[in-house]
């Protein structure tokens, strides 16, 4: 048996599914072409004024307003060319078995059109693309057309996000026990769909924004202790990341909990998590997962507040040292994020006036300086017992 | 002390322009070769096209012998003219101030003194004679003279005269003149004289050989001639004392309200008689017995009296838009021109028409300012271009402003401006400059808006059909690439798709379409 002949059969599924949304979708520029009509895609705009948040479901999704794409339109040509080649090769990859990245996929479309200038008739040449950005652009498009999403598709993407904790996955057609990682960790394969839970021994997920702290808690046996699924995203969670914990929260029922830096930047990490990016919102209704708390570390925590009764857990002195003088772009940030539908609750208004107040920020390996022990004995633990999260 | 006596002389106009040869243009050698050359061409024409004959000319320059300031030149200038009846060749050629072009008509030969300013040069810088051979038409002999100018009397001097039978029965006239001049400096300016005369002549055949032995020929590209200058009676608001005593002589003894009728433009009877009246002039009067001071009365209510048309046009020879169109081509292949023909207009009681015509793009060599092309009664001006009336319409500060017409320079552009009149307000007797008379100025200017307004409507034209292909090419680049990806997913063939989605894009096309896709994309 070759390597590329081998398929496990959940891939084979989905491939033919993929298969088949594509050749129908796509099927409508075909047909305007064979009966006379200018060839166009109408595709909902994945623009700001277009990403609606629904507070019932604490999502922000994709709006109901579309755009035309038409080859006869030249300020769209481009783009739509892009649009059916990036089908046409997702399509043939698909048909092929093959397990395409993002990169691949740049690659196999890009090459050169010569072509004559005129009336000069000189020799023009462009690439079908140029940067890689553009190709994702219209992977993105296709994946909203299609409403399809690229793990669906079968393309991979470079993952970052892993996972340690007692618990057994099958992968391909493997098992795979998550509690005998050593000092290493399972890194979140790009298609988590396609993972099977086989046995789960905990009680709530811990995702932690910062890879460093992650393995600190990792080596110290946190997720031991205390029966956690522990995961970094290392920085902004990846689509593989988002899905995998959407994932534990709606099967598993497990809850989670997400510690970040205490900025704004921290805070938006958290509700890409929880709510869905604003760039990527068409994905939030299988991405996100709206009961994700925000466990910290938040201002609040640093300082204490009055009004909520609370003590903080650092020291004047450790302030002094731990907390760091916020840039002009992080008041910037906090201004958007104090607009934002999702952020307009009276926790965050506090948490985030408090940073406007203060105008400083901790990350969180300051409070692993304090003491790993701290970190994971008792802020963490503390917290979450009592209770002391945002929803 | 004693002081010293003024002594008095007159001297004949030969010495006088002998002293003063730089108003003729005959300033130096380099200079005169090239005027030399200019008014033997501007009769040939003169003598052909006015009397209603395709002009064939021929001009050779042969350098002879090299002296200290330059070189003598053969200069031989042949056409197919009317001639000149031989009895007045001597004074034609050596008398100056003699011409048959004293009179109300539109021609190049104006003042009575090209030929023999020539003449006058050749003979002091090299002491060769003039040889002029005429054939009149439909004469049986030809005649070949050789004449010298007497230039204290202002005389000619025959040296040679000899005739022969007509054989071949042509007709026309060569002039051959051994005079001092400076090919290499002059060069420039005669080719340039000769482009420019071809442009405004496109029916005439001009075969030129120069002193390196080079061989140009400007062939006829266009059989029209433009309509023939007319003579025509003056215009009353155009008359000075001199021309009215002179015009009263010829008709001393006609009764003058007749008199008047006959030799005047625009004046009948009543009016006349009105005239008369206004000036206490008594009707019964025959012309010859008025009276200087009745002479001026009437001079001045003729030129100011309102109630008579303006002078007439209609024996004005202007070139027309055919001809001018025709010329620019010829000469600069441009990828487009325009030319108009103004209505006539009136200064000082003289008629003129002014035309322009602009060639743009093409073979134009693109320039920083326009090339301009200056007429007056079809010659070229080339000197003095500072002080000339086209060229304060065209005044960078003041002039036109060429971004309203959507021209940025540089550009390939040339304008043309031809003034014809039967009397050109010239700088000078050497023909370079037209003075800015106000009403030439603005007639001018209105001329050159108008074709600039027809150049801009191409210009703009141009540019939508040249976005139009623009965006033709930018959608067509990508049809083989779409083509080919829906054969990866639905199988169809790439040709019949590529096919379809081309006759789709030249459908959406109004000025142009892609004939197929293979022009395009390689
Ligand atoms: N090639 C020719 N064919 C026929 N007649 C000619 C020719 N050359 C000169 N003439 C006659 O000789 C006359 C004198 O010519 P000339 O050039 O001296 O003066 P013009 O042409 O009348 O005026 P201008 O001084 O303005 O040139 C002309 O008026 C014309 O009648
Ligand atoms: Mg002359």
């Amino acid at each position: 048996m070759s390597a590329t002949s081998y398929s496990s059969k959940v891939d084979v599924k989905a491939r033919e599914r993929a298969l088949k949304v594509l050749h129908e979708k796509f099927y409508v520029v075909l047909k305007d072409i064979l009966e006379g009509r200018p060839p166009k895609l109408v595709i909902k705009k994945r623009t700001l004024s277009n990403t609606i948040y629904e507070p019932e479901r604490k999502l922000l999704l994709l709006g109901e307003s579309v755009f035309e794409r038409s080859l006869l339109d030249l300020r769209e040509a481009k783009k739509f060319m892009q649009t059916l080649l990036m089908a046409s090769i997702i399509y043939e990859a698909l048909s092929n078995s093959e397990y395409p990245t993002i990169r691949d996929l740049y690659y196999r479309g890009k090459h050169t059109i010569r072509y004559r200038k005129l009336p000069s008739k000189n020799v023009g040449e462009e690439n079908t693309w140029d940067e890689q950005s553009e190709s994702d652009s219209v992977l993105r498009d296709i994946e909203v057309f299609t409403n399809v999403l690229r793990e669906e598709m079968l393309i991979l993407s470079k993952e970052k996000g892993k996972v340690v904790g007692d618990l057994k996955i099958r992968s391909g057609d493997d098992i795979i026990d998550l509690s005998k990682m050593g000092h290493g960790a399972y890194s979140i394969e790009p298609t988590p769909d396609l993972i099977d839970f086989i046995e789960v021994n905990a009680e709530f997920v811990l995702v932690v924004e910062k890879d460093a702290v992650f393995q600190q808690l990792h080596r110290a046996g946190f997720w031991r202790s205390y029966r956690a699924v522990l995961i970094t995203s290392a920085g902004q969670p990846d689509r593989a990341t988002r899905r995998f914990v959407r994932r534990l929260s709606e099967e598993l029922k497990l809850p989670v909990y997400v510690i970040s830096d205490s900025d704004p930047y921290g805070f938006y990490i958290y509700s890409v998590f929880k709510t869905g990016s604003i760039t990527l919102s068409y994905e939030s209704e299988r991405l996100a997962t709206p009961s994700a708390r925000f466990l910290g570390v938040m201002m609040t925590d640093i300082f204490g507040s009055n009004k909520l009764n609370k003590k903080p857990y650092l020291t004047e002195e450790e302030r002094r040292n731990f907390i760091i003088r916020a840039k002009e772009r992080d008041i910037k940030r906090a201004r958007e994020l104090k607009e934002y539908p999702w952020f307009k609750s009276e926790r965050w208004r506090i948490e985030l006036d408090e940073f406007l107040e203060r105008r400083v920020k901790l990350e969180i390996e300051a409070l692993a300086g304090k003491g790993l022990k701290f970190l994971a004995d008792k802020y963490i633990p503390d917290k979450i017992g009592i209770g002391d999260w945002i929803e | 002390m004693a002081v010293s006596e003024e002594s008095f002389k007159s001297i004949s106009p030969a010495e006088f322009f002998y002293k003063n040869k730089e108003i003729a243009g005959f300033s130096n050698p380099a200079r005169a070769l090239y005027q030399t050359v200019r008014e033997l061409v501007e009769n040939s024409l003169d003598a052909t096209e006015n009397h209603g004959i395709l002009p064939i000319i021929k001009v050779s320059i042969r350098e002879l012998e090299v002296v200290s300031e330059g070189a003598y030149y053969e200069v031989v200038v042949e056409d197919n003219g009317v001639g000149i009846p031989p009895r007045y060749v001597p004074q034609a050629f050596a008398q100056l101030l003699f011409s048959s072009k004293y009179i109300l008509r539109q021609s190049r030969g104006m003042f009575g003194l090209g030929a023999k300013m020539a003449v006058l040069y050749a003979q002091i810088t090299t002491g060769h004679p003039a040889e002029v051979v005429v054939a009149p038409i439909k004469s049986k002999h030809v005649c070949s003279f050789k004449l010298k100018i007497d230039i204290r009397e202002n005389k000619p001097v025959i040296l040679g005269f000899t005739t022969t039978s007509n054989i071949s029965g042509k007709h026309g006239t060569v002039v051959r003149l051994v005079t001092l001049g400076d090919w290499t400096r002059s060069r420039q300016r005669v080719y340039e004289y000769l482009r420019r005369t071809a442009v405004i002549a496109p029916y005439a055949e001009i075969a030129f050989r120069d002193p390196e032995g080079n061989y140009l020929l400007f062939e006829r590209s266009i059989d029209k001639l433009p309509p023939p200058a007319r003579e025509a009676l003056p215009h009353p608001h155009g008359i000075d004392i001199e021309t009215m005593k002179s015009v009263l002589k010829s008709i001393a003894e006609k009764h003058v309200v007749e008199g008047l009728v006959e030799s005047f433009q625009g004046i009948g009877r009543t009016t006349a008689i009105r005239i008369l009246e206004e000036a206490n002039i008594d009707l019964e009067k025959k012309a010859g017995e008025l009276t200087d001071l009745e002479i001026e009365t009437l001079v001045r209510v003729m030129k100011s009296y309102r109630d008579i048309k303006p002078p007439r046009a209609n024996h004005l020879s202007y070139l027309g838009e055919e001809i001018i169109v025709a010329g620019l081509k010829k000469i600069f292949e441009p990828e487009f021109t325009t030319a108009i023909t103004r209505r006539p207009s009136v200064y000082e009681g003289q008629a003129f028409i002014v035309e322009v015509g602009v060639a743009y793009g093409g073979k134009v060599p693109v320039t920083e300012k326009p090339l301009i092309l200056r007429y007056a009664n079809k010659i070229p001006l080339l000197y003095d271009e500072g002080i000339d009336v086209v060229y304060k319409v065209l005044d960078e500060k003041r002039g036109i402003d060429f971004k309203v017409y959507e021209i940025e320079f540089p550009a390939p552009l040339v304008i043309l401006t031809h003034i014809c009149s039967t009397k050109i307000p010239y700088r000078g007797v050497g023909k370079e400059a037209v003075a800015d008379v106000p009403e030439i100025e603005s007639e001018i200017e209105s001329a050159l808006r108008e074709v600039l307004r027809k150049l801009r409507l191409y210009i703009q034209h141009k540019r939508r059909e040249l976005e139009e292909i623009e965006k033709a090419v930018a959608i067509a680049k990508y049809i083989p690439e779409i083509s080919e990806s829906l054969y990866r997913v639905y199988k169809v063939d790439i040709r019949d798709t590529s096919t379809k989605l081309l006759e789709l894009l030249n459908s959406r096309l109004k000025s142009f379409k892609i004939s197929s896709l293979s022009s395009v994309v390689m």
